[in-house]
């Protein structure tokens, strides 16, 4: 009786703390961990697996329990894995296919460096190279044992046949894993840390440790998305809790993805830090024993608060207010515009310098960038770490494929960047970097405007380079990011214009909103626009991303001339110069001050517009509130029959002229 | 005795501001076509369009970067660093690390060093004198140093080449790499590179003041070697290297100090109107008085070396007379 009571209380707990704890995880609170534990081995929490782990945020199908450490002299990492992998497809997988990102740097004929190549004034480094050697390789079959597959293991080059490239390995598995059901996946590797490389590497006694770990492909429509990495893109991953335990010589301040939840000093003067993330599709870390800790805490009326920890280089000290403003309000305005921040936690990364790492995404951690000479009117560290700090929307959270649709987070992004950074530093202005780029000099009369965020200058350049609906991985790798980028911000900044700001915001809302935590293709998107609006966008998206054609509209003739009769005859021919099309205004102002606004549809070659009006013209516009950011001539937007262009040209010439005179005496010094 | 000099070449300077005005007609004369024609491109490419209106009263950048995009040559040169004292720093900058001007520009610089060579006899020489040449005087001056400072500028030439195509890579692409290339704080990187811009303006200003005392020498003691006067140069400033480098600091402290007051003074954009003329004729002060500067150097330097002789105003040579030279008699003839 005493028995049967002890045993029936004992259950009733255990239903109670699983009930608790599945409460907890259904309520989309931010993760919480408890307090940091010094000191003391703790066992870390069962991997996030079975109906806890799917109570989650996201499906969390893939997810890694990491043991790891670093050899600071002999700069390698030794590390073990176990995956946690469900297949969450309809269809049955036959094989696993894993990323060794590492190996891109392995040799000069991995295909990362024969694209890297292509890109004009790029050398190749003599040294610092780096790799990544499964050891061992294990898996468990659903109710079966574990299986030693490291022979079977075998590198493929799905993207370009590259041999000798070891990006991406496979392995073969005993029998089909069907739709639900869940790998275990036991992997041991080594790997050398490289010099910088793609934002990952040491210099001196900093590390950025990204893409580093064995890790797997998205599987999806019955397939492996797996992707070589190639020089122009980034990164594709299931989201999962990534618990991972990083070992570290005493001293070294370390930073990750997820929230700290142990330290655990050890005798041989090594120091283990935990780390665990939930709802995550990757995990990096920072390590380095002069790294500046400091935090602060967001808070919104409207929105969850995050800790924000910043980890400082010390001679950045000063502009520890600068990193945590740019986030709080990066933090704000993505959060109003477009959804909640709900991880509680972020780490900022202030990258040492010379480290390559600065400017990258990582989910709830990401680099900034700056300098030791930094003018505040100059958005430096401002911009990347907005841009860094909204990547935790558009990738972080939607998380589209790198690989093949890189402009939907890249893009957003960057129109959403320069969105916060002309709302919140409106006081921008173009800088120079001198004397070997060590010396900022900032041009005070030169004002930066939200266009050039948007880098409409680097689009103009490229605006024909790649077609945006091509696979990022087959585009061109000097100009990618004209097309990734730049095209895209400056399409969304003209949508905006278009459909007004609250339309646009509601479209990228629900974005959002239905797509985070999940993996959207650019369909998806499309859909979107369509719904929010009622209307049918297609036409729009055909000339933005299922071609390369550039919109250019001009004004080919102005005239008034006065008809005999007191009264002038205007007359008004505007042309489409580019391929692509775009409904513009067109607006002719008389010297009475009245304006006509005329709306064409902007298909055909020219359009012809006359009036007969008491005053003469004054000028033409095509398109005068600049709605449509992607024309590439602005220039010839606008005609006035009172031209001013000799006036400008003097006193530029003049300024210029000013210049070669100093100039002169510069290289007078030779006398 | 240097502070003595550096009064005595400021009064050289002054008290003939003809050779001022020559100087200064000379920088206008060789800049103002290219800016002509820079005021071609710039006018044509801004047409009828609504776009002057904004760089004419202030600057459009979103236009800028258009026509920058649209240009390959001369107008490649017109960048937001021809703004105020981004200008000068700009310069500075490039010419210290090494980066040679704009193809464009190449010719009027190569015109205006020329130009200069064929001068500094004559600007010497008056210096040297201390006392008006007038017109035929200077200009018979210029024709007979003019092609012993040729010959100088060809070894001069062949000594800044030397510096910048082999000492300034070493230092700056071989040297700076290795010692940075390990670090991982900026600041020290920075350091690194004052240090090295100290040894490379180290060898430039050492160069400089060699070439500077055998124009000198060529000049008040009418040395037709140009490899004597080289020799006795350098003999000079072994023998007297401080007073050579205490001048030499004294006038490029006066250099810094007019930088610094430029920096704060630099006219910014301005309006089309009379801001913009009132900016340009300010700049033309600026240049003035860089040019002051550069012959104060020049004067500075043979009132030293004169104050070394028997007598402060010692020139070797009688006055050339015109059209006694010889470069006049070849012009003439």
């Amino acid at each position: 009786m005493r028995f049967s009571f002890l045993l029936s209380a004992a259950a009733l707990a255990l239903l109670l703390v699983a009930g608790a704890s599945l409460r907890g995880q259904l309520r989309d609170e931010p993760v919480t961990s408890g307090p940091l534990e010094l000191g003391r081995a703790g066992e870390p929490a069962p991997p996030a697996d079975g109906a806890v782990a799917r109570a989650g945020r996201s499906p969390r199908n893939a997810s890694y329990d990491i043991e790891v450490r670093l050899d600071h002299d002999a700069r390698t990492l030794e590390g073990r894995q176990t995956i946690h992998w469900r297949n969450i497809d309809a269809a049955p997988v036959s094989d696993l296919q894993f990323h060794l990102y590492w190996n891109a740097w392995r040799d000069r004929d991995s295909t990362w460096l024969r694209e890297r190549r292509l890109v004009p004034g790029y050398t190749l480094p003599e040294d610092g190279w780096s790799a990544i050697e499964i050891t061992s390789l294990r898996i468990r079959q659903p109710e079966g044992d574990w299986a030693d597959v490291l022979d079977r293991l075998r590198f493929i080059a799905p993207d370009d046949g590259n041999q000798a490239d070891r990006t991406v390995a496979a392995v073969p598995l005993d029998s089909p894993i069907g739709s639900g059901l869940t790998l275990e996946i036991e992997i041991a590797w080594t790997a050398t840390i490289p010099r910088p490389f793609a934002r990952t590497g040491y210099i001196d006694d900093y590390y950025f440790i990204a893409q580093w770990f064995p890790k797997l492909g998205v599987f999806e429509d019955g397939a492996w998305n797996v992707h070589q990495f190639h020089t122009a893109t980034e990164f594709y991953a299931d989201f999962g809790v990534y618990d991972v335990a990083i070992t570290v010589p005493d001293g070294f301040v370390v930073g990750a993805s997820g929230q700290q939840v142990e330290r655990v000093e050890h005798d041989d003067a090594t120091t283990t830090h935990r780390y665990r993330g939930e709802d995550i599709h990757d995990f990096a870390w920072t390590a380095s024993p002069r790294l500046l800790d400091l935090t602060r805490r967001f808070e919104h009326p409207a929105l969850p608060a995050v800790e924000m920890r910043l980890l400082l280089q010390p001679e950045h000290e000063d502009q520890a207010d600068r990193y945590f403003a740019i986030t709080e309000a990066t933090l704000a305005r993505y959060g109003e515009w477009f959804g909640a921040y709900p991880y509680g936690y972020l780490t900022i990364v202030d990258p040492a310098f010379q480290s390559g790492s600065g400017g990258m995404e990582y989910p709830t951690l990401f680099t900034g960038g700056t300098r030791w000479l930094a003018p505040a009117d100059v958005q430096q560290p401002e911009s990347v770490t907005a841009h860094e700090a909204g990547h935790q929307w558009w990738h972080g959270m939607v998380a589209s494929n790198e690989a093949e649709h890189a402009w939907i987070d890249e893009g957003f992004n960057t129109f959403a960047t320069a969105r916060v950074l002309d709302e919140a530093f409106p006081q921008s202005r173009r800088g120079l970097r001198l004397f070997g780029g060590f010396v900022p000099w900032v041009l005070r009369d030169v004002p930066l405007t939200r266009i050039d965020h948007d880098r409409l200058a680097s689009y103009r350049l490229n605006a024909e380079a790649d077609e945006p609906w091509t696979p990022t991985y087959r585009y061109w790798p000097a100009t990618a990011g004209a097309i990734t980028y730049d095209k895209t911000a400056l399409w969304l900044h003209t949508l905006e214009r278009h459909l007004g700001w609250p339309v646009l915001q509601r479209i990228l809302a629900t974005f959002f909103e239905r797509w985070q935590f999940r993996h959207p293709t650019p369909g998806d998107f499309f859909d979107v626009v369509t719904e929010v609006t009622g209307q049918n966008y297609f036409w729009f998206f055909d000339e933005v991303y299922r071609s390369s054609n550039t919109f250019d509209y001009g004004v080919e003739a102005l005239r008034s001339e006065t008809d005999g009769d007191d009264a002038h005859r205007t007359t008004v021919v505007v042309r489409r110069h580019g391929e692509a099309r775009f409904p513009v205004e067109v607006v002719t102002t008389f010297e009475d001050g009245e304006q006509v606004r005329e709306a064409w549809d902007g298909l055909d070659r020219r359009v012809i517009y006359e009036y007969t009006r008491d005053a003469r013209a004054l000028s033409v516009q095509v398109d005068p509130d600049r709605v449509l950011l992607l024309d590439v001539d602005y220039t010839n937007n606008s005609r006035t029959l009172e031209p001013r262009a000799e006036e400008a040209a003097r006193k530029w010439s003049l300024t210029w002229m000013v210049w070669l005179q100093d100039l002169m005496l510069t290289y007078g010094f030779f006398l | 005795m240097v502070l003595r000099c550096w009064r005595d070449g400021w009064r050289r300077v002054l008290a003939a501001p003809a050779v001022v005005v020559g100087v200064l007609v000379l920088t206008c004369v060789l800049a103002m076509p290219l800016a002509l024609l820079l005021r071609g491109e710039i006018a044509a490419r801004l047409g009828d369009s609504l776009a002057a209106d904004a760089m004419a009263d202030g600057v459009a950048y979103t236009w800028w970067e258009e026509f920058l995009a649209g240009t390959t040559s001369l107008g490649g040169t017109f960048t937001p660093a021809v703004v105020g004292f981004a200008a000068t720093l700009g310069n500075l900058s490039d010419l210290l690390d090494g980066r040679a001007p704009a193809a464009p520009l190449v010719w009027a610089l190569g015109l205006y060093l020329v130009a200069w060579t064929f001068l500094a006899g004559g600007i010497l020489d008056r210096y040297a004198r201390q006392r008006p040449t007038r017109a035929h005087g200077f200009f018979a001056a210029c024709g007979v140093f003019f092609f012993r400072f040729l010959r100088l500028a060809v070894v001069a030439g062949v000594v800044y080449w030397w510096l910048f195509a082999f000492v300034h890579p070493w230092l700056f692409d071989g040297l700076f790499d290795d010692l940075t290339r390990d670090l991982s704080v900026e600041r020290t990187a920075f350091f690194w590179r004052v240090a090295l811009y100290a040894v490379f303006g180290a060898l430039l200003v050492a160069a400089n003041v060699v070439f500077d005392y055998t124009k000198v020498r060529l000049v008040v003691e009418d040395r037709h070697s140009v490899v004597g006067a080289l020799v006795a140069a350098l003999r000079f400033v072994r023998r007297h290297p401080a007073r050579v480098a205490g001048l030499y600091a004294l006038n490029a402290l006066v250099f810094l100090a007019v930088l610094a007051v430029w920096a704060l003074a630099a006219p910014g954009v301005t309006g089309s109107g009379a801001a913009m003329w009132l900016a340009f004729f300010g700049s033309q002060a600026y240049i003035v008085v860089r040019l002051l500067l550069k012959l104060q150097f020049l004067a500075s330097q043979t009132a030293l070396f004169q104050a070394n002789l028997a007598h402060a105003s010692f020139v070797r040579a009688p006055a050339p007379v015109w059209p006694e030279s010889p470069a006049a008699e070849t012009i003439g003839g």
